[in-house]
């Protein structure tokens, strides 16, 4: 099976890149082809958690196309417009949608590119700024899975809103904060993919609006401080996924190994994400 | 055809003011001039009216996507163009979270402003990771800030472009007030 995770790296006016995406262990770094990424939180955190995860599999394929983007958007830009062209080429099955910008026509787009596919359309993953645009755009509903954090799901939640930044104080994962009844607003107005990952002290899995599984032990609060560790859970389910497992079983299995191997490489809040992503294994 | 019922539109449809906010100008010049700096910046804007509530005079303001405003109000001012206010969406409604909490993790603080943290070792002031966000100059922001100290590196606002670089911002200058008491919080 193959993937393709359609994102933006941190270098400003870096080239558009596609091509086959690996982790190296002893450089604690991912490649595209032969262009090694700079670690950060962010794509590299999920590329290289999605590779550990299916590298038993000699038939998983991950593949990236990835624009040059430090927030103006350009990279982003770039990726949409060879979107359609790679996904011919590559002729993945699932698709995963990352830290881009969100801009809300050019997803549209892409799910426009998408009908037009002659072949079985892909399962789609969305996290970061893949979702923020899924849910602006209106097309969250055609996604399999998302991965928000606790304040991203009250954001999927409050329709209307265009970014988790203006989500009303209330939603934003205080007390009483109820992430299931968050999903659930969140899937009754179309805001949310079929499966929802809420990623947490406890991790909260909530399939067609149903609660699924939680996980909250071994309990490591220093994990959120990390940079890219909601990253590496999001490429650990959709590597898991690319070997066959059915979402929500990859999703608490993804839970489970993101917070063992945050405990095998001992981690403290100044710890990264390739620290843990080392000691990921299936 | 004049230059305004060419280029004037009415303020965005519902689902377009759902992803814009306003910049407004005192003049029309510095309007059209605004609009010339962000299209060579390769910003997405149009021209429009301004809701009745937040007329002054000058009828023309420039809507653009609310994601990117940092960045395109930072384009404008080093290019000179005077911005007389931002407003976060066309009717006035939305606001940026202003909730900023505080978790004690032993050596280190984090701090987290709306889905953005960052974390600080409490002995040093030194900037140990950033994390949450999902717009691209957080990976960005990340590799300019962790490993630097409170005091020495630069404010996320200054570098970054969008709306989760403004609330890695807010974290910034709380963790900086934190660590030594002088700081602007915001």
């Amino acid at each position: 099976m193959k993937m393709l995770v359609v994102a933006t790296y941190p270098q400003d006016k870096g080239p558009t890149l596609l091509d086959k995406a690996r982790f190296s262990i002893p450089e604690k770094s991912v490649y595209i082809g032969e262009k090694r990424l700079k670690n950060a939180q962010g794509i590299t955190a999920l590329l290289g958690a999605a590779y550990q995860a299916a590298s038993s599999d000699e038939s998983a394929e991950i593949y990236a196309l990835l624009g040059g983007d430090i927030g103006k958007g350009d990279g982003t830009r770039a990726v949409y417009k060879d979107f359609k062209k790679a996904v011919n080429q590559i002729q993945p099955d699932i698709i995963v949608f990352h830290y881009m910008q969100p801009i809300m026509a050019l997803m549209k787009q892409a799910m426009k590119d998408l009908d037009e596919l002659e072949f079985e359309n892909p399962l789609l993953v969305a996290d970061a700024g893949g979702m923020y645009a899924a849910k602006a755009a209106g097309v969250a509903h055609r996604f399999e899975l998302m991965t928000p954090d606790i304040g991203e799901i009250g954001f999927l939640a409050e329709e209307n809103v265009p970014h988790p930044a203006y989500v009303s104080h209330f939603l934003f994962g205080t007390e009483d904060f109820e992430p299931l009844a968050m999903a659930q607003k969140a899937y009754r107005h179309n805001s949310a993919a079929r499966v929802l990952l809420i990623k947490g002290a406890t991790d909260t899995i909530v399939v067609e609006g149903k609660l699924f599984a939680t996980l909250s032990e071994p309990c490591l609060p220093v994990l959120e401080a990390i940079g890219g560790t909601g990253d590496t859970l999001t490429g650990l389910c959709a590597g898991i996924m690319l070997m066959g497992v059915s979402t929500a079983d990859a999703a608490l299995e993804a839970c489970a190994l993101n917070r063992k191997a945050g405990m095998l490489a001992q981690v403290n809040p100044s710890k990264h994400a390739s620290d843990i992503i080392a000691h990921i294994s299936r | 055809m004049g230059l305004f019922s060419r280029q004037k539109k009415t303020v965005a449809s519902d689902a377009d003011a759902l992803q814009q906010g306003l910049l407004t100008f005192d003049n029309v010049n510095d309007a059209l001039a605004g609009e010339r700096t962000l299209l060579a910046h390769n910003y997405d804007v149009s021209l429009v009216a301004p809701p009745q509530h937040l007329r002054t005079g000058c009828d023309l303001a420039l809507a653009i996507s609310n994601i990117e405003h940092i960045g395109a109000q930072r384009a404008l001012e080093q290019e000179g163009v005077v911005v007389r206010a931002w407003y976060d969406d066309t009717a006035g409604q939305y606001q940026p979270i202003s909730l900023v909490t505080t978790e004690d993790l032993g050596e280190w603080t984090m701090v987290r402003a709306g889905n953005m943290k960052i974390t600080y070792e409490k002995s040093s002031g030194l900037i140990v990771n950033t994390s949450g966000g999902g717009c691209p100059d957080i990976p960005y922001l990340n590799l300019e800030l962790v490993g630097k100290s409170l005091a020495d590196a630069p404010r996320p606002k200054e570098l970054g472009y969008t709306l989760c670089g403004l609330m890695l911002d807010r974290a910034f200058c709380e963790a900086h007030y934190l660590f030594d008491g002088k700081a602007a919080r915001s």
